[in-house]
């Protein structure tokens, strides 16, 4: 029992990391009032690339870099689209997301299917991996996973609820206008947040590739980008929730892993579905069932809204 | 302060929009024949080869007329949803779903085709109406973006016809991968392998146009899209009209699966959707919300999937053809946002004679 509890928490871990990750960029992005549905694409983009790169640089910090750097261009040429030239959001979003699921199958056509041999590696904390059952989950893994579940979300959530400037970024996503009229700059707000948010799906990209799944192949983003953005709905926009979030989705994940390495009498085809399934009813039941939720995590009011200082 | 040059409108001219697509698609060919000529193709052979064997040959008409025939029907379901203002991410799901109704019913009903295939029919439109009904509920009574929901679903669907076409209906006479065996009833075909099918789509795709521009209902739904607070100040019951239009969009999305599984495909098999739901995307996009205008938008979106069996005949995987349509749906966008602006006469500063 307690093996299995370890193990599905150490896949959970994993899983849940990929999504952290992105989720946490799309809240950056959706803050400052940019719905970007080119996650998924950028995923893409992020785990070819980091894979590409390390076959020919041996280290999974320079693959990491990579995937994080052409995310960030991905991001920039959706923003140029969504921002600068204020076209409408999901199409830009939608068109993002082809390119990046065209361009990455593409790129990666002489890769798939073999092994990435540099991958982030096991490290084990002394004292803490043995902790019994959280311990290996969380700190004998790989480097990354303190980064992703605590320095990351506490710094985003420091930035943007206890400083001037995650005011300001607020407000542009509540009230362009206003925050216009206050001096923020609005255009530049939106660009670099939703480059930012690109950057960070492209590291997911690289961190999927790089440590839970090492080989490439054509569809093995698989929705992730897409359940990121159902998470970011889910956590009402909050850095520090939907962290958490991506970790209980994580063991969503986990338990089809563990249902098909125990045997269990069910089709691996609909241990498969729980992820989708699973966040499905993420999104669908809390408002269903908790009315007042719809207002309390109510997405920054000028999402998805481009803002032209010319028009009222 | 300096004259503003452009003014923004709010709505913009048909012109204006048509001139800057076709400035958006020359702008996505060129960059494309650029990126072709850095890879070491020749994009001059590969267009007159493309050009040659699409409108040029009685294949490549036949397999456009095909291509249409699925894109007609989820685009006008993506076109639908959009008329009150929601998208349908999900045509995929429910063409799958739509399939999958079919299928079962041609495999397990035994009759003449004539029987058969009306009973097919509308298997597959409940199918696809199933397949949209969860989002639909969540979104007329508790305000779940339809987005996410809609697209979530097509994850499940495309598992669940890999689970049956390996499982419980693969292919126990002629062992196809992935796939059911051929299905005994096909709808019949018209002109080379295009089957009838293909003017049916045609024709729901006018009847949508008219009932979406000449009815009641039709109007309700146009006014809950452009203003859902004043329609319903004006007595018009939205939520009904948003649980009506999503079934509907998703009876579409199922009825082109039904078609694909019974006039082209003749069999159920894992990825036959080959995208054709995110496709009616595009295809509602550049339709820009007229029903009317979704046959030149599906049939320059068939051209498109149709150079790409060009394309992969010289060594281009197929996916470059979804980067492709990618990148003309992002340069389109572009051009529809641009056509908003409207250059105004420069005013020269007051006091200046002219």
């Amino acid at each position: 029992m307690i093996t299995l509890l370890t193990g599905m928490l150490a896949t959970a871990v994993l899983a849940g990391g990929v999504l952290a990750l992105a989720a946490l960029g799309e809240v950056l992005a959706e803050r400052v009032g940019v719905t970007n549905l080119g996650v998924e694409g950028l995923m893409a983009l992020g785990a070819v690339t980091a894979v590409m790169t390390v076959s020919s640089v041996s280290s999974p910090w320079v693959g990491l870099l990579v995937a994080g750097l052409v995310g960030a261009a991905g991001g920039m040429v959706f923003a140029f689209g969504a921002v600068v030239m204020r076209a409408n959001q999901v199409l830009c979003g939608l068109a993002t997301t082809f390119m990046g699921l065209g361009l990455s199958t593409a790129l990666g056509h002489n890769y798939a299917g073999q092994p990435v041999t540099t991958t982030f590696g096991h490290v084990s904390v002394p004292v803490l991996s043995s902790i019994p059952v959280i311990g290996p989950a969380l700190f004998g893994q790989n480097i990354l996973i303190v980064p992703i579940y605590v320095l990351l979300p506490a710094l985003v959530h420091f930035v943007m609820f206890r400083t001037r400037h995650g005011l300001n970024m607020r407000a542009v996503g509540e009230n362009p206008a206003a925050a216009d009229a206050a001096g923020i700059p609005v255009m530049a707000m939106r660009f670099w947040y939703v480059t930012l948010g690109g950057a960070m799906a492209g590291l997911a990209g690289g961190y999927l590739t790089l440590t839970y799944v090492p080989v490439w192949s054509e569809g093995m983003v698989a929705g992730r980008g897409w359940i990121a953005l159902a998470l970011v709905i889910f956590a009402g926009y909050r850095p520090v929730i939907v962290t958490l979030s991506a970790l209980l989705f994580g063991l969503v994940t986990a338990l089809s892993f563990v249902g098909q390495a125990h045997n269990w009498p069910i089709d691996p085809a609909f241990l498969n579905m729980l992820p989708y399934l699973g966040t499905m009813a993420f999104i669908i039941v809390p408002v269903v069932v908790w009315h007042r939720m719809r207002r309390v995590m109510a997405a920054p009011a000028a999402l998805a809204q481009p803002y032209y200082r010319d028009v009222r | 302060m300096a004259a503003r040059a452009f003014q923004r409108l709010p709505s913009a001219p048909a012109g204006r929009i048509l001139v800057l697509r076709l400035a958006a698609i020359v702008l996505s060919l060129f960059i494309i024949a650029g990126v072709l000529a850095l890879s070491g193709h020749s994009p001059v052979t590969l267009a007159e080869l493309i050009l040659r064997s699409t409108l040029g040959s009685r294949f490549g008409l036949e397999d456009l007329a095909l291509f249409m025939c699925p894109l007609l029907l989820t685009g006008a379901a993506v076109t639908v949803c959009g008329t009150i203002g929601l998208w349908n991410i999900g045509a995929e799901g429910q063409f799958y779903a739509g399939a999958i109704a079919a299928t079962g019913v041609a495999l397990g009903l035994h009759g003449p085709a004539v029987v058969l295939l009306p009973i097919m029919t509308i298997a597959g439109i409940l199918g696809g109406m199933a397949w949209i009904t969860v989002p639909t509920l969540a979104r007329a009574y508790a305000g779940v973006n339809e987005i996410i929901t809609t697209l979530l679903l097509n994850f499940i669907a495309s598992l669940l016809t890999y689970y049956l076409t390996t499982g419980p209906w693969r292919d126990r006479i002629s062992g196809a991968q992935v796939s059911t065996q051929r299905l005994p009833v096909a709808i019949p075909e018209m002109w080379g392998i295009v089957h009838w099918g293909f003017p049916v789509a045609i024709v729901i795709v006018v009847g949508l146009a008219l009932v979406l521009s000449r009815t009641r209902w039709g109007y309700e739904i146009r006014i809950g899209g452009a203003n859902p607070e004043a329609a319903r100040y004006a007595g018009i019951p939205v939520r009904l009209r948003i649980i009506s239009v999503m079934l509907l969009s998703g009876a579409l999305a199922g009825l082109a699966g039904m078609f694909e599984v019974a006039g082209t495909v003749h069999r159920l098999q894992g990825g036959m959707a080959n995208n054709f739901g995110y496709l009616g995307i595009v295809v509602a996009v550049l339709a820009r919300g007229s029903c009317l205008n979704v046959i030149p938008a599906a049939l320059l979106m068939a051209l498109i999937l149709d150079s790409g069996i060009v394309m992969q005949t010289q060594q281009l995987s197929a996916s470059v053809v979804l980067a492709i349509t990618g990148l003309i749906l992002f340069m389109i966008a572009i051009g529809d946002e641009l056509a908003h602006y409207r250059p105004v006469a420069s005013t020269t500063p007051k006091g200046k004679a002219s």
